[in-house]
């Protein structure tokens, strides 16, 4: 029980940290081309915005189209919920488009045939969201395995 | 300054003289060693078992450990909670103090490190070394991928200072427009001038009209007085066949000269680096830098 326990209690508790460590470094790296990937869905979905704006011209859009406090009542198209898988992560769910019900599609304020590189953008902007649920998900496990990795650095101080 | 996109998503660990010393040590027990470990050594005056081989970077791929969550669990019951983050400080400002003597040169990367785990695991196995990963990594620096920065464009910042300007002073001559007599009178706010733009248009779809209904007379009454007494639908499909082929080649010569003058319009917005004249009714929409 005692010495032998001890010492082989220690073995696993070392080797858990090394794994853990290389888990933070593979976290890291997914976190940090996660984050890469939004900022360029980002930066070409605004580049897309832009040229839809510059193929239409400045006024062809007015604040009148966009509803205000007034406007009926509509349900988002996209909801961010808990994975009932793991409990812990988070995904995007996409509802789809129906007017009965409340779901109206954003796009066809501006116009009811939108012009396709406005369509492009909007599929950009969405993929955005999901890479940023992605995000999320790796940085809540990369927080996970810092905090164990420093809860095992105490507890193995203690010994 | 604007932060560029992060180029290298890599982790980095700058290894210690430690680590690399140990690699010395045990040289003999490892019969292979990544390309990366290997510049390493001999950048910092190791010699290599000539044995070893070299591997590529393609060779090696790693997949993410398996984490025992039980155990973890197990052994972190009784740990407390981080509170707050003045501990991890107080640790950060304990490494400062006793900075290890770095190795020159390279970095680790991901599967180097992972190579390192291995070697270590069958160091230990074979009973030679009891060293862990987490104790060699500890003297190691940690270099995460970062942003770069960039200067803005000193070229760009000119060209907004600009936009700006043009903007400010247009707002101020729509406001001022009604107090200043002398502004009063933009040319393009005046009727003469909008229906002088407008007649150029006009007149180039009249004549189109025109010359259509002239194509359609001359198959209708022309041809009938010359050949002779021909029956009315004759007549009427003549002078459509006639009025068609005109309209079709009048469309092309209309079809460039708007064009054309569309072009005419949108050049001077384009080119005109000087105070614009418009009045600026159309471009009231603040420019967002």
């Amino acid at each position: 029980m005692t010495a032998d326990n001890c010492e082989t209690d220690r073995n696993g508790a070392a080797e858990l940290l090394d794994s853990l460590y290389l888990d933070m470094f593979h976290l890291i790296e997914a976190h940090t081309n996660c984050r890469v990937d939004i900022e360029r869905t980002n930066s070409n979905g605004a580049i897309l915005l832009a040229r839809t704006k510059f193929q239409q011209g400045g006024n062809s859009i007015g604040t009148a189209q966009i509803p205000t406090e007034n406007s009926a009542e509509f349900n988002a198209l996209c909801r961010v919920v808990k994975d009932s898988d793991t409990g812990n992560d988070v995904t995007v769910e996409r509802l789809a488009v129906d007017k009965e019900n409340g779901y109206v599609e954003p796009l066809h304020w501006f116009s009811v045939l939108p012009p396709m590189s406005l369509r492009n953008a909007a599929d950009k902007f969405k993929k955005s969201i999901e890479l940023v649920a992605e995000s999320t998900n790796l940085q809540r496990e990369l927080n996970a395995v810092l905090n164990g990795i420093d809860r095992l650095r105490r507890c193995a101080a203690l010994k | 300054m604007l932060k560029t996109t992060i180029v290298d998503t890599r982790v980095r660990v700058r290894p210690s003289q430690n680590l690399l010393e140990l690699l010395d040590e045990h040289k003999q027990h490892f019969k292979q060693l990544p390309a990366n470990v290997a510049n390493i050594l001999k950048a910092n005056g190791f010699k290599l078992n000539a044995n070893a081989k070299v591997l590529k970077e393609n060779e090696l791929t790693f997949k993410r450990p398996k984490i025992n969550t039980e155990l973890l669990e197990k052994l972190t019951k009784d740990v407390p909670e981080l509170q707050s983050t003045s501990t991890t400080e107080a640790d950060e400002d304990q490494e400062e103090h006793d900075e290890p003597d770095l190795a020159k040169g390279n970095f680790l990367y991901l599967n180097d490190v992972h190579w390192l785990h291995n070697v270590l695991v069958d160091l230990r196995q074979k009973n030679i070394a009891k060293v862990y990963l987490h104790e060699l990594l500890n003297s190691c620096e940690l270099i995460l991928p970062e942003n770069e920065l960039q200067e803005r464009n000193p070229e760009l910042e000119a060209r907004c200072q600009r936009l700006r300007e043009e903007q400010q002073n247009r707002e101020y001559q729509k406001m001022t427009k009604n107090v200043d007599a002398g502004l009063k009178h933009y040319p393009e706010d005046t009727v003469a001038y909008q229906i002088k733009n407008m007649n150029k248009q006009i007149i180039a779809v009249a004549q189109f009209i025109f010359s259509v209904a002239a194509g359609f007379t001359f198959g209708f009454f022309g041809v009938n007085l010359m050949v002779g007494p021909l029956p009315f639908g004759f007549r009427i499909l003549l002078g459509v066949i006639v009025a068609l082929i005109i309209a079709l080649a009048e469309m092309y010569f209309l079809a460039k000269k708007l064009h054309e003058y569309d072009e005419v319009l949108d050049a001077p917005k384009r080119k005109k680096t000087d105070m614009p004249k418009t009045s600026g009714v159309q471009q009231v929409k603040p420019h967002v830098d």
